[in-house]
Order: C-alpha cells, then sequence, then structure tokens
C-alpha cells in the first residue's frame, strides 16, 4: 500500500473514534414533568418544630415532597395577632433550605406568643394542606428601641397637645397591636392649626445627652409603625430630627441641622415606615431645603426626635396609631 | 526559499476573468430575465356545513422584466446594475407596476492580485458557517413542481451552491507555491446585516474568513471564522450581540483499487452572547462532523458514512438561519369557513409564495413545522443532534440511472425538558432515470424521479411524562415526457402523511427554551399536478399546468379542503 494510502486509512480510523453518543446529564428548557407531569402529594405537610420559641433564636420549618416541581405558598396565621408569614417556593421538595421560619412576619402585625395555623397552597392545584404550631416566644429584633409603649409613656419625653375637640393622647392597649399589647393613640380635631399634638423624645430620656448611634449616617435606620384608620386620609406625621452640631449640649434653632420625613399616611391599617438616616432631609414646610447647620448626617449627634401629627385645620378629625420606634443597623427593620 | 518559489496569483475566478478579458470584450451587455406567471385558485372546504363567506376563487398573476446592465469601464472591473420592472395583472397605466434595484454590484482585481466584490454579493463558507440549506420537502420534488420552487429561490436569490445574498464587500487572493503546498487561498467578506434604527437597534454585520491551503490534490485544509455582530456605539442601546464561529476542515482523496475515496471533515465551536445584557445566556457550543466516503466507478456503487456531532448550544446564524419563517400566513385564502379562521400554511403555499421566505440572517433559531422537519430543521448545523448518517448509492457515467438510499440514525446530545435525549430515524430513498435512453432510437427526452422519505422522532415516556412519537412519510414521483421537439408533458405527485406527538420547544428571544407546547398532529397533504411546456431554448419555456392540492387534519377539528390551481408560466433568462 502507497505512503498517501496509508495515512489515507489511518485518518478514517481516526475521525471515527470519535464517533459514539454521549448524553449530557442536564436537560435543556424546563422539566416536562414540571410542566405536563401528574401532580401528587409524596409526603404531607410536617413540622420540624411544633412548639418554637423564637426568642431564643430557634427557627421552625417545614416539609413535604411533591411528585413535581410546583409553585406552592404557605401561610402561617396568628389565631390571636391576626399576623400572616407567606413562604413561597417553586420546587418539589419543602425543606429548611426553601421553607424556614424565624418568626418574621409579611403583614403587620408581628406575631404574639400564640398558636397558629399553616395552610400549604399550590398555585395550579387544588389540594391544600393544614397544620398548627405554637409560638412560645416572638422573635427579638436588634436595635435600639425608643419606645414599644408596653411599659407606658417614656418618662423622659415631653409632649404638646392641642385644646380641640375629641382629643386622644394616650397608650391604649389591644390585641390588634403591631407588637405586643400596647400602642399609642393620637388623634382629635383642630380647625385652628395643623398641629395636633407632638412628643419630643430628647436623647436625655435614654441616659445621655444624644443617641446611642454610630457615626455612620449610612447604617442607621428609622423605623416606627403607623396605622391609618380606612375612613381618614388627613392625617400627617412628621418626625424631626435634631442634631447638636456644635457639641454645646442643646440645639439652636436655625443655626443647627434638622432633618425630618414626613409621612402622608396612604395604607390602610398598620404599616412600617423605615428611612435611612443618611436619607433624612431638611424640609420647610414641607418642601426639601438647604441644610440648616453644616449640612452632614451626624446620627451620633443626634439630640432629640419628635413626632409631630399634623392635620389640615379644616379636613376634621385627623386619627393615627404609633408603636415600636426602634434604630436598626445595616438595614431597615425587616419584621 | 530558493525551493519555496511562490507567485501570487489571481484566485481561480480570477484567473478565468483574465481569460475572459484576453478576448474581445463589449463594454456595455444586457443580461437579465423576463416572466409571466398566472394563478386560478378554487378552494373547496369538505365541511358539512357550506362556507358562505370565503370567496370561493382567486386570480392573480404578475409579469415581471430583471433588467440588468453589464459595464465593463476597463479590463479589472465590472459593474452590474439591475432593475425589476413588475406589474400586476390587472394594474394598468401605473397602478400595480413596481420598480425595484434588485442587484447593484462592482467587481474587479486589484494589481492583478486581489479579486474584489462590492454591493451585491453571493457568499458561502462551509455548511456550519454560512450556507444556506434548501427548504424543507423542495429538494427532491418532481420537475412540475420544481418550477414553481425555482420562481421562489430565483427571486430571494437562493442558488444551487446554497450561497447567500448579501450586501457588503468580499475579496479573495491566492499564494502558489512550487513544492510541498500547492496553493493557500484567502477569501473574506463583510455584510451588512442590519441596519441601524439610532434608537435600540445596532448596526448589525456579517463577516467571514477563509484561509484554504491546499497541499495537493490529497489533501486540503481550511480554517473558518464567521461572526455576526452588532457595532458598538451605532445607536442608544448598550446591548451588543456577537456570535462568532471557528472551524477547521480538512479533506483527504485517495485512490484505491480503482475506488474513489474521501474524507471530509470539521470541528469547530461558537459563542453566543449579548454583551452588557445580564439577562442574556451566553452560549458555548462545539461540533464535529467526518463523512468518510468511497464511489467503484466501475460498478457505480458509492457508500458514503457520516458522524457528527452538534452541541445543543452551537448557535451559527450564518448556516442555521431557515429560508422559511413558518410564523406567517398564506396570502391565498388566508381565511376560510364561516368562522373566518386563519389558514395553517401548506406544500402549494410554500411552493409558490415569496412572503414567507426569509432574504436576512437571524441571531435565533427560527421556528420550525415538525411535521415537514423534525430531524434537521437547521440542515447538519441543527444544534443538538449527534449520530450517523449511512448512504449507499448508484452513480456510474454512461448509465442513466442515479439511485441514493441514506439513513439517519441521530439523537439529541442534550434531553429537552427531560434527561431522555429524543431519538431520530430518517430513511429516505431518491431514484432518477433518463429512460429514453435504455431504448436504442428514442430520442426524446423521458426522465422519471421517484423519492421517500420516512421521518420517525421517539422518545420513551413514563406514567408522569407521555412519551413522544411523530413520524412522517413523504413520497414524490414525476415524470418529464418529451412527445414533441422541445414539447414536455409532465405529471407529479407529492404526498406527505404525518401522525404521532411530541412536545415543541417554545424559545424565547435568546433562543433558550422557556417551555413546552404538547404536539398532536395526524393528516395528510397531496399535491397532484399535470400540464406541459414548451422549451422555446435551454433559458427559456413556457408552462401550463394544473395543480390539486388535498389537505386534511384531524386533529382538533381539524379541517380538510382542497386548493386547485391553474398555473400559466413564461420565464426566460437572457
Amino acid at each position: 500500500m502507497k505512503m498517501k494510502n496509508k495515512i489515507f486509512f489511518a485518518a478514517v480510523v481516526m475521525v471515527f473514534t470519535f464517533a459514539g453518543c454521549k448524553v449530557d446529564k442536564e436537560f435543556e428548557g424546563p422539566s416536562l414533568n414540571d410542566l405536563y407531569g401528574q401532580f401528587a402529594i409524596v409526603q404531607g405537610l410536617a413540622v420540624s418544630n411544633y412548639d418554637v420559641n423564637f426568642s431564643e433564636n430557634q427557627t421552625t420549618y417545614f416539609t413535604a415532597t411533591f411528585s413535581k416541581n410546583v409553585e406552592w405558598q404557605i401561610e402561617v396565621k396568628g389565631l390571636q395577632s391576626g399576623s400572616r408569614k407567606i413562604i413561597t417556593g417553586f420546587s418539589n421538595v419543602l425543606d429548611a433550605t426553601n421553607a424556614t421560619w424565624d418568626g418574621s412576619t409579611t403583614s403587620l402585625p408581628l406575631f404574639k406568643a400564640e398558636e397558629c395555623a399553616i395552610e400549604l397552597t399550590f398555585a395550579a392545584e387544588a389540594d391544600t394542606l393544614r397544620d398548627t404550631l405554637i409560638v412560645l416566644g416572638t422573635k427579638i429584633y436588634e436595635g435600639f428601641l425608643l419606645s414599644d409603649f408596653e411599659s407606658g409613656v417614656n418618662p423622659g419625653w415631653d409632649s404638646f397637645v392641642q385644646s380641640g375637640a375629641n382629643m386622644s393622647f394616650t397608650v391604649q392597649s389591644s390585641d390588634q397591636s403591631p407588637q405586643g399589647n400596647n400602642y399609642f393613640d393620637i388623634g382629635g380635631t383642630v380647625n385652628w392649626d395643623w398641629l395636633i399634638a407632638l412628643i419630643d423624645m430628647p436623647g436625655s430620656a435614654y441616659g445621655a445627652p444624644t443617641y446611642p448611634l454610630s457615626e455612620n449616617p449610612n447604617m442607621e435606620y428609622f423605623n416606627v409603625m403607623l396605622h391609618k384608620d380606612p375612613t381618614l386620609s388627613n392625617g400627617i406625621m412628621l418626625f424631626q430630627f435634631r442634631e447638636d452640631d456644635n457639641g454645646d449640649g442643646v440645639y439652636t434653632t436655625n443655626v443647627e441641622d434638622m432633618y425630618s420625613i414626613e409621612i402622608q399616611l396612604s395604607e390602610n391599617g398598620w404599616s412600617l415606615y423605615s428611612s435611612k438616616y443618611a436619607d433624612l432631609q431638611t424640609l420647610i414646610n414641607g418642601a426639601p431645603a438647604a441644610a440648616i447647620g453644616n449640612g452632614v448626617h451626624e446620627p451620633h449627634k443626634l439630640l432629640q426626635i419628635s413626632a409631630l401629627f399634623l392635620a389640615n385645620p379644616s379636613s376634621g378629625y385627623a386619627h393615627t396609631q404609633m408603636d415600636y420606634l426602634i434604630f436598626t443597623q445595616g438595614g431597615p427593620l425587616v419584621p | 526559499m530558493r525551493l519555496l518559489y511562490y507567485t501570487l496569483l489571481i484566485a481561480a475566478l480570477g484567473t478565468a476573468a483574465v481569460d475572459t478579458f484576453a478576448q474581445e470584450q463589449k463594454k456595455f451587455t444586457f443580461t437579465g430575465a423576463a416572466r409571466s406567471l398566472f394563478y386560478a385558485d378554487d378552494i373547496d372546504l369538505k365541511a358539512e356545513e357550506a362556507d358562505t363567506v370565503t370567496v370561493p376563487r382567486l386570480n392573480s398573476g404578475n409579469v415581471m422584466v430583471d433588467l440588468g446592465l453589464n459595464i465593463r469601464p476597463n479590463q479589472n472591473t465590472e459593474i452590474l446594475g439591475m432593475v425589476r420592472i413588475r406589474n400586476d395583472y390587472g394594474g394598468f397605466w401605473g397602478s400595480g407596476v413596481t420598480f425595484d434595484i434588485r442587484q447593484l454590484s462592482v467587481k474587479g482585481v486589484i494589481g492583478g492580485v486581489v479579486r474584489y466584490q462590492l454591493g451585491d454579493i453571493n457568499y458561502r463558507m462551509s455548511k456550519y458557517t454560512m450556507w444556506n440549506y434548501d427548504q424543507e420537502l423542495m429538494t427532491n420534488v418532481p420537475a412540475i413542481f420544481r418550477q414553481q420552487v425555482d420562481v421562489v429561490n430565483y427571486d430571494h436569490f437562493y442558488f444551487d451552491d446554497h450561497s447567500r445574498r448579501q450586501q457588503g464587500a468580499a475579496a479573495e487572493c491566492a499564494l502558489v507555491f512550487r513544492k510541498y503546498v500547492k496553493e493557500l487561498q484567502f477569501h473574506a467578506m463583510t455584510s451588512r446585516v442590519k441596519a441601524s434604527d439610532f434608537a435600540n437597534v445596532s448596526d448589525r454585520l456579517f463577516s467571514g474568513l477563509n484561509a484554504q491551503l491546499i497541499q495537493s490534490d490529497h489533501l486540503e485544509i481550511g480554517i473558518n471564522y464567521a461572526n455576526l455582530y452588532d457595532i458598538p456605539g451605532t445607536s442608544r442601546t448598550d446591548f451588543s450581540f456577537r456570535n462568532p464561529v471557528t472551524t477547521f476542515t480538512m479533506k483527504v482523496l485517495a485512490t484505491y483499487k480503482g475506488i474513489d475515496l474521501s474524507i471530509n471533515a470539521e470541528a469547530g465551536k461558537s459563542r453566543t452572547r449579548y454583551e452588557n445584557n445580564v439577562e442574556a445566556p451566553d452560549w458555548n457550543d462545539r461540533f464535529l462532523t467526518a463523512e468518510f466516503s468511497a464511489h467503484h466507478k466501475n460498478s457505480g456503487l458509492k457508500v458514503s458514512a457520516n458522524s457528527l456531532f452538534v452541541g445543543s448550544g452551537f448557535r451559527s446564524p450564518g448556516a442555521q438561519t431557515k429560508r422559511i419563517a413558518f410564523d406567517g400566513t398564506p396570502a391565498a385564502f388566508e381565511r376560510f369557513t364561516n368562522d373566518q379562521v386563519l389558514r395553517a400554511p401548506v406544500l402549494l403555499d410554500y411552493m409558490r409564495e415569496s412572503d414567507f421566505y426569509t432574504l436576512q440572517l437571524q441571531p435565533y433559531l427560527m421556528p420550525f413545522n415538525p411535521v415537514y422537519d423534525n430531524i434537521t430543521p437547521y440542515g447538519d448545523a441543527t444544534p443538538n443532534r449527534q449520530g450517523v448518517i449511512l448512504t449507499l448509492g448508484y452513480e456510474k457515467k454512461d448509465v442513466p440511472v442515479t439511485a441514493a438510499l441514506t439513513h439517519y440514525q441521530l439523537q439529541e446530545e442534550r434531553g429537552e425538558g427531560t434527561l431522555l435525549p429524543r431519538k431520530f430515524g430518517r430513511n429516505q430513498l431518491n431514484i432518477g432515470a433518463d429512460v429514453n435512453q435504455f431504448f436504442n432510437g428514442w430520442k426524446k427526452h423521458c426522465h422519471v424521479t421517484f423519492s421517500m422519505c420516512n421521518d420517525r422522532t421517539t422518545r420513551g415516556g413514563d406514567e408522569l411524562v407521555r412519551g413522544v412519537d411523530l413520524k412522517t412519510d413523504v413520497w414524490n414521483a414525476g415524470i418529464e415526457l418529451e412527445v414533441l421537439n422541445g414539447f414536455d408533458l409532465m405529471f407529479g405527485i407529492q404526498s406527505l402523511q404525518y401522525e404521532g406527538f411530541d412536545f415543541t420547544a417554545v424559545r424565547d428571544l435568546y433562543s433558550e427554551i422557556y417551555n413546552f407546547v404538547e404536539y398532536k398532529a395526524e393528516g395528510e397533504e397531496q399535491l397532484t399536478s399535470f400540464g406541459a411546456r414548451y422549451r422555446f431554448s435551454e433559458k427559456s419555456f413556457i408552462s401550463a399546468q394544473f395543480t390539486s392540492s388535498e389537505n386534511s387534519s384531524k386533529v382538533d377539528n381539524g379541517i380538510s379542503y382542497d386548493i386547485n390551481q391553474f398555473m400559466l408560466l413564461f420565464n426566460m433568462k437572457f
């Protein structure tokens, strides 16, 4: 055989040695089983910890197994508070990786120590699985708590209430409190002034001239839970943050920084409002304005917080409820 | 260096051009084509309730002339401009008349070394970089059907060499060596695929490079690079499409004991990405194919075996852009029945309607009809295929019969929606014969053709997910019989039957599968045609034919109907 023919046949052997079908261990596109397979519950709903104490950093998770990946939803409902925790996912297994509950809530109020009903439902299936568990202790949130009103009003606070009609300015107790049992109730009709009532919360109420916050305004978050009556839409809550820029222990009007948050109550029921300290603005009559003092957000120089409840004097009766004022670090409060 | 003597050479066509130029040539010549086409259609709905809404008869047609002027200002330059004048039947005094520029190009030779072409160019590279694959079910059809297919192909610049019409520039040159290497060729082209709208669409170009080393008459090695890409900064969008494909080719030829042997191999990889678009995938994949073939000239027997692997993520717009856009609707009888539902296109529509056909490269995998071709919808470059293709054929000089039997045994490289791959089987038989040559004294032309193709797609199922089994059977038969000098009688039949079930992939803009649709098919289509043709010359003829298209579908209360077509075609090229 000539050399070129030898080379040719060698090439034939070489190119055909690669022939042979290997199938990839992954498939392309979504799972056909998920799209068109029959749904079945292989293992029913179970709870890893039926008596869970979130105050001791315990968690609990839910388990179940299905024949295919489905969109599922777990709803935990506090039977006393009415609080709801929603966990959703798309999988064929519920386990600690995708169905763990740490005591947090999806919609206020926060869970209490109470019995909870669990309901597992599916987006495209009619099945519903149910169970219950008991919360022995509620989740503890890290942060500097201004007040949750469980022990009444801080004696170091000052307040002013207009002498209008149907005035309310007091701590009240209810199962519907977003946290604990108490909240602060503010309301009344003041037809000559926007201001209905105010509370001054000086740093001295917590044992020091200024609030015990860090120097980093991007790390400090102010959080408050406010309630809006479905029938009223005229309430405005204004929070003012006065800084002691020059460190003389007092706030000097028109000299030192005062930042504000103006909250127009819009969502019915309880809502959580959070704001990063660095995002606080100088407001003059509700409009952003140039800084009054050095213009530097200095949370460690925060001297006093004031909460003012306002309403248009011609709008009649105004009302809100307030609870759980807390500074958190690194991010807003995640209830 | 003394041993290596090389000469710059004008590439093959360049050489031909020099030879041609050496002769006395006219500075101006006319070229082009003329055509008259008329259709008379009649639809017959096979339903219990008579269709009282749809107009049952349609007439349409046009006359057109492609008038080209070839200008040769000097020996090294040729300019071609072609205008198309088209007039619909019934369009008088300007109504229905259109004037279009069909072709503009300049070509020539620079310094006797580099051959170039600007403007409209027909270009092809390898089967995995730039290749215009035939449309489905229209390759081995009888001549009577071929007449209509040829009209569509001519209008869309689909040529037998599988080149694709582009607008841009191309150049080529070659080096000829005295020893060790016979020739080294270089080819390059760039075309503009899409123009910027200065907002969200950037200029999109296609570029191709090829270097071909011809070592001898026995060995050729090549490298190809093709890229469809956006030019950043030509619009306000930050997204930039990139789809480079790099391949290596090898061709080995030898003769052993009277048998012509050859190996054609190509391997390469592609990468597809949208720069600055985090939602878009970044595809990387490869392909590898090698075909061994042998032809024993004395006996006429041919065998070939082709082993191929094309990864599921292999994307090559130059090779994977389909001729037919299967998401269109027919112009004739677009809606029918009393409910005026949209009519799904059938073979007759694809055979004659230009609007289904594409001209530009597409950056995504275009939809296809699983009934027409579920195995190689993107030709040899169909992604996610691996296996072998075996062919046994017969072709002998002076014997007026050709035959080829081909078997495909392929499967997916990566399962779609499941780890189980779909398996594909195809058996294809093509026979052609000039019958008159078997009989002494029968001088007039008589050509018969027969072809059949059985496709099957399967995948096992389980108790949770249904299995796949889709079957398509096609057969064609045709005859051209010359009864008087230049006067032919023609007959052709094409039958398509399909039945089964598959899951068809639904892809997003990036060709990623995001859903599967259950696809049930059961029905048939049959085209039967007879007619006569008179050939004035090799380049002109007039043909009259009657075609019946019978269509029935038994899935989801499918509608059965016939379309009867009379066609009169005059065709001339000059």
